[in-house]
């Protein structure tokens, strides 16, 4: 059995292309697959930035075509002609390949922004309604969960995840880095735009105080203040509000600075110098640079929240070096265990495959031999014994090489020498020699 | 003693080999591990300490490395309660290094040690009652508190100035906020300041047991005398001039390198 995989994403494929292949629900999809006789366990993993189909297949080949074409016919919105095109925006995973693909999807090293924590929450998703569909075996079961302790471990043990690289979150995390918690502090807000709702909206995730709304135009202030649950004041009430407020958020239109230096210095000596952070978006700017000077002030504006976000994906490129090499280390564990769960069946078709021939040949030569019956047991005690004997080297070699990367290989090599597809290897209950251990 | 000494030492210096490590990895497990070590450490001086008086030749009470460890576990246990109330995981690997080099220190054969500027004091300890006792204890936590403060304080400025310098969010080890650090750095203030007052009342009352005065004009005592004359300031500053918290955090931690001076310094160079 392989681990198979055929997908497309942001890397591969345009918005434009990648939203014809979405699914929402994905229960119809797997069964239509896995009623397929090349396609034993299926996964589907449908998000906006990739559309995976993960399976496990006897016969990769056959499973390839299988798949390009359930792709091109099943998942596709409008049936898609261009087979051809599809395998251009496609791409196509075998074995190890294919499950170091699905750990670096799940740790969020595959994703467009790297380190991005809901890839995990998704992919968990997936496999959950592939679990519940009845398509997910024991290989996709433990492929996913290793998957899972995968992404924990490079959370964990990489700073892959830490340093917030959306202009909104790394505002917070500057928040949080002058500020024990943020549910105590209130908030002032310079404009009522979409930009400043959206700040607004990040800031509130986690746990703003109270919120006053400032604007030029009192009605817009009102609105926005409504839906925030805040206050809406009038620009002339922007120094007086200031000594109040914790944190400063600016984005309005007009000619030069609306917050001075002289203006921010008055309102920090009424505040007894406790921490001010100040966000400057707009542009042009609304709070003077020289604030930045004032000791208690901490100014940014988008530049330099761009500039921290930019390095921090500098930073978690950095980190991904290293949750690259976690991913190696847990596929070798998952190929180990792989290659021993293939094991068993090989060993098994060995143990078999000796004991019909011991059979065979036994009774071809009960008729000559004619022996009383405590000889016939010694015979056949004697042959189980060179059987057993014969078997032993070779069984013992194939179980040691299951924790080797040439273990697959080995198992194709001992079912083809010892015939173990060619012959058929079912025996009688009372022969089978599992079923005596 | 030695042996509760020894072991205390070894767990402060895995705990701060751990802090180490689970501040780079990062590795959050490791942290909780490293702060256990602490308190384990702590425990085990702990016995150290309620064992002393079983040595055969006890050390002195002015002995610098007894009362080095004695200010480094009194830190240790401030940091410990600070710990349940805030995250402070940058206050552990320099906290559980100085721990270990104070316990081992007191490993090494008492008495032999440099003695603070208080030496000359111990011919009067048996006369004196609990006074020498009550002395080092209460100089020891001060030193303790206002040593903590002075650690928030260098982390504060640390994080004021990359913040300024808007590299904040790029640095490897996450520092506590900003807030925290000021609010760390005022509490180690407000208990630590009492503490060196009744230490120095303390040490005078020893002095007057002993001498029959309350001032000899010794090194020691004018300039620990300085140190909490400069104390007396920071404080006033901080509580009614309403001094801004780059500027306290600054003051932490030039009045804590003064006191060290002040009252080991000074004994070193007298």
């Amino acid at each position: 059995m392989k681990v198979m995989l055929l997908g497309m994403n942001h890397r591969t494929a345009p918005v434009e292309v990648r939203e014809r292949f979405a699914v929402d629900e994905t229960a119809p999809v797997l069964h239509k697959l896995v009623d397929r006789p090349e396609i034993a366990e299926a996964v589907l993993l449908s998000t906006c930035n990739r559309v995976e189909l993960v399976v496990t297949t006897p016969s990769p080949d056959a499973a390839r075509h299988v798949l390009i074409d359930f792709f091109a016919r099943e998942l596709a919105r409008e049936p898609w002609h261009e087979i051809g095109a599809l395998a251009d925006l496609t791409y196509v995973h075998h074995g190890r390949e294919a499950v170091e693909h699905v750990f670096r999807v799940a740790s969020a090293i595959d994703s467009m922004v790297l380190g991005e924590p809901q890839i995990l929450g998704q992919v968990k998703d997936a496999y959950r309604a592939a679990a519940d569909a009845g398509a997910c075996g024991p290989v996709l079961s433990r492929l996913f969960q290793r998957a899972f302790a995968t992404a924990k471990r490079v959370k964990n043990e990489t700073g892959i995840a830490q340093r917030p690289v959306s202009v909104a979150r790394v505002a917070v995390d500057l928040a949080k880095q002058i500020f024990e918690t943020l549910d105590e502090k209130s908030a002032l807000l310079i404009g009522a735009g979409e930009m400043i709702e959206a700040a607004l909206v990040a800031l509130g995730d986690h746990g703003l105080g109270t919120r006053r709304v400032v604007n030029r135009t009192p009605a817009h202030a009102e609105t926005l203040a409504r839906r925030f649950a805040g206050s809406a004041h009038g620009l002339d009430e922007l120094e007086s509000l200031l000594p109040m407020s914790d944190v400063v958020l600016s984005c309005v239109g007009g000619d030069g600075p609306i917050l001075s230096r002289e203006q921010v210095a008055r309102g920090l000596a009424r505040r007894r110098n406790r921490p001010l952070f100040l966000i400057d978006i707009g542009v042009p700017r609304n709070i003077d640079p020289g604030v930045h000077e004032l000791d208690a002030a901490y100014l940014y504006d988008l530049d330099d929240l761009q500039e921290v976000a930019a390095a921090n994906e500098e930073e978690r490129r950095r980190e991904s070096e290293r949750a690259e090499r976690i991913v190696l280390e847990e596929r070798e564990q998952f190929d180990g265990w792989l290659v021993a769960l293939q094991a068993v069946p090989t060993i098994r078709d060995l143990n078999r495959r000796a004991e019909r021939i011991r059979r065979a040949e036994l009774d071809r030569f009960a008729g000559r031999l004619q022996l009383p019956p405590e000889q016939t047991e010694a015979v056949e005690q004697l042959t189980r014994g060179i059987v057993r004997k014969l078997l032993h080297a070779p069984i013992s070699k194939l179980r040691a090489e299951t924790d080797r990367e040439t273990g697959l290989a080995r198992l194709e090599e001992a079912r083809t020498l010892f015939g173990l597809d060619d012959v058929d290897l079912r025996l009688p209950p009372d022969d089978d020699p599992e079923s005596e251990s | 003693m030695i042996v509760f000494q020894n072991m205390a030492a070894a767990v402060y210096l895995a705990a701060g080999i751990a802090a180490v490590l689970g501040l780079a990895l990062p590795a959050p497990k490791i942290l909780r591990g490293a702060r256990l070590g602490l308190g384990l450490g702590a425990l085990l001086q702990a016995a150290a300490f309620a064992t002393l008086h079983r040595l055969d030749a006890a050390p002195s009470l002015t002995d610098l490395r007894q009362v080095v460890a004695v200010m480094s576990w009194l830190g240790v246990v401030f940091t410990l309660a600070l710990l349940v109330r805030w995250r402070l995981p940058g206050f552990v690997p320099p906290l559980a290094f100085v721990a270990f080099l104070a316990a081992f220190g007191a490993t090494l054969s008492p008495g032999a040690g440099v003695a603070t500027g208080n030496a000359g004091a111990e011919l009067g300890v048996e006369a004196s009652g609990s006074l020498p006792h009550a002395h080092v204890l209460l100089a020891s936590a001060g030193l303790a508190a206002l040593g903590l403060a002075g650690l928030a304080g260098l982390f504060f400025l640390i994080e004021h100035r990359a913040l300024k310098r808007r590299r904040a969010v790029t640095r490897r080890i996450a520092l506590p906020s900003l807030e925290a650090l000021d609010r760390v750095n005022r509490l180690a203030l407000v208990l630590g300041f009492p503490l060196l007052t009744l230490g120095l009342l303390t040490g005078s009352l020893w002095l007057e047991a002993r001498a029959g005065r309350l001032w000899s004009g010794s090194l020691h005592e004018t300039w620990t005398a300085f140190a909490w004359i400069i104390y007396l300031g920071l404080v006033g500053l901080r509580f009614v001039g309403h001094q801004g918290a780059r500027q306290a955090a600054a003051s932490a931690v030039a009045g804590f390198a003064f006191l060290v001076f002040a009252v080991v310094g000074s004994g070193l160079v007298s």
